[in-house]
């Protein structure tokens, strides 16, 4: 079990750097949103400095790669089915869940990548983070990207359809986005959005996030991401390899 | 055990399946399979022939272990369909109809995650010897997207084989190939038999199905409609047949009855199934002639397994792959 999702991870990593002008591309993003959305948000924010505006946006951007990022995943997987190359895989020994675990270990791989190097952005810039929080922060991106990701399998595997996967990726994505309060904080927003954020799973990812970066351990709005996401990347997960069954069709 | 004393490394009986699918209209049921019987002795090419939505890939898709018989079972290189899967996978070298040969990886890369996965002793030296075999060594570190339809085609039965498996499916294996790429892929098959691999393989060419094949069933609808070897089954229909192109083709037939085994009209065209063409023909020039009956055209032709699959079905092959 441990093998193949290990071979498959292997696999997977090894396609996405063959040319490696598009994960250049997807790493930069993380950087470029840096440069550029922090100076917008100085205005608005309470310091009014750099470093604090960065304070707001660093966590907010590291949840948006791991949403973003791994939410367009699946389409690779629609690309396979169509080919049959899952359906040769799915004829071969290979232990099944292998199949998509090894995609949604990918991800989390180039997710770690990207982390480190908005991190390290940050850090020029002069947000100080320690070293218990950075960890936290890491791991909540990480299980953000884990849901995501897992949603985007199950959801290529269950749409199996390029145009129809982008239109119900867009629909959800926009209000996810904004209700999360990623650019401008939620407690800029009017009571009947402050009420419908805590429903989005991502608005708890970002809150905790800031908290995190602003050094308050004891925040309660850090256990219930952890317990939010944990949850949910497991139930999506789950989906997702049970999602493959159907390869058959 | 039961490799070693059974000389059939497919035995299948009753399988069935039945597809439900929804839309706006409802709920529609299609039986793609109605109870076919099959079996495929060792070291032999075995045929599935027939029309398109005849249920030749729902077949070997259920063999392969991809989608559940409705009803049915069969034991593949001796281990049971619905108990052993993973045995039977182990067993088995799978070519679908669409390849599987990604666009973005190379042809090397695939191979050798194909042998990892079987737990190949030496992956590297397996896939070498593989894409060597099939003269695929320049080009396997292309990207797939670059290969041509035959290369592609070549690619995915080096995926299929890198593990040696005893037993190879091929679905629809040169659909959409040229002339010269299918008659290449023609003698690669065959090598394969030399080899002593079995093949089963599915196809709705019928010259595919006569140069290939060992044994072949036809089927149509979901059933079996034939079964045996190329010229055994064209034995059955008759030896020869004569296409006539005459004016008065329904009496032309009645005057022509005596002298064959079977006649058939279709459209201005008469077909006279015959046991010896070549001592008919005078005889039958002759009951035209006394009839007054003008002949357009004729045609002596040795029968093939379209002629089989008309008198099985009452419709030609090439018209029934025509209209789905």
């Amino acid at each position: 079990m441990i093998r193949h999702t290990a071979l498959f991870t292997g696999y997977e990593l090894k396609k996405s750097f063959s040319n490696p002008i598009w994960p250049l591309f997807g790493l930069m993003q993380p950087v470029l949103y840096l440069l550029m959305f922090a100076p917008l948000l100085k205005s608005l924010t309470p310091g009014g400095t750099t470093v604090d505006a960065l304070r707001m946006f660093t966590p907010a951007s590291m949840m948006m790669i791991a949403v973003f990022g791994s939410l367009f995943s699946g389409f690779g997987l629609i690309a396979e089915l169509r080919n049959g190359s899952l359906e040769r895989y799915a004829v071969s020994p290979a232990w099944r869940p292998a199949i998509v675990l090894g995609r949604v270990a990918k991800d989390m791989v180039v997710l770690v990548v990207q982390a480190v190097l908005v991190l390290i952005g940050a850090a020029a810039m002069g947000v100080r983070i320690g070293a218990v929080e950075l960890v936290l922060v890491l791991l909540l991106m990480a299980a953000t990207g884990l849901f995501a990701s897992g949603l985007s399998q199950g959801l290529a595997l269950t749409v199996r359809d390029e145009n129809g996967m982008s239109q119900t990726l867009n629909l959800f994505l926009l209000p996810i986005m904004l209700l999360a309060g990623l650019f401008v904080p939620i407690s800029f927003a009017p009571d009947w959005m402050k009420f419908l954020a805590p429903v989005n799973p991502l608005y708890h990812a970002v809150e905790a996030g800031r908290a995190l970066f602003d050094g308050r351990l004891g925040d309660p709005s850090i256990p219930i991401a952890f317990g939010v996401f944990v949850v949910l990347a497991v139930l999506t997960t789950m989906w997702s390899m049970r999602s493959l069954g159907k390869i058959a069709g | 055990m039961k490799e070693l004393t059974s000389p059939m490394i497919i035995q299948a009986q009753g399988l069935r399946k039945t597809f439900t699918t929804r839309s706006r209209k409802g709920a529609q049921t299609v039986e793609a399979v109605r109870g076919v019987d099959l079996g495929v002795a060792k070291g032999e090419i075995f045929g599935v022939l027939g029309p398109n939505g005849a249920g030749k890939t729902t077949t070997i898709r259920m063999l392969a272990t991809l989608i559940a018989p409705d009803a049915g079972t069969a034991t593949i290189a001796g281990h049971d369909l619905r108990k052993e899967p993973a045995q039977v996978r182990r067993n088995l070298g799978y070519v679908s109809q669409a390849g599987g040969v990604e666009d973005t990886t190379s042809a090397r890369a695939q191979v050798m995650m194909a042998a990892r996965i079987f737990a190949m002793a030496d992956p590297a030296r397996a896939t070498a010897e593989v894409l060597d075999r099939f003269e695929l060594t320049e080009l396997a570190d292309r990207p797939g997207r670059t290969l041509s339809g035959g290369q592609k085609r070549r690619v995915a039965i080096a995926i299929g084989l890198v593990h040696n498996p005893p037993l190879l499916f091929l679905d629809e294996p040169t659909t959409g190939l040229d002339p010269q790429n299918r008659a290449n892929l023609w003698d690669r098959i065959r090598q394969l038999r030399e080899a002593g691999t079995s093949v089963l393989l599915s196809t709705h060419y019928l010259d595919e199905a006569d140069a290939l094949c060992d044994r072949l069933m036809i089927v149509d609808h979901g059933t079996v409609v034939a079964e045996g070897t190329p010229s055994a089954l064209k034995r059955e229909v008759s030896g020869d047949v004569i296409t006539l192109r005459v004016s008065e083709p329904e009496r032309a037939a009645e005057t022509l009855k005596p002298l064959a085994r079977e006649t058939r009209v279709d459209d201005d065209l008469l077909r006279v199934y015959v046991d010896d063409g070549e001592h008919t023909l005078p005889a039958l020039l002759r009951a035209l002639e006394e009839r007054g009956l003008g002949l357009t055209s004729i045609a002596l032709d040795r029968s093939t397994l379209d002629d089989v699959f008309l008198a099985k079905t009452g419709r030609s092959l090439r018209d029934a792959g025509a209209a789905v």
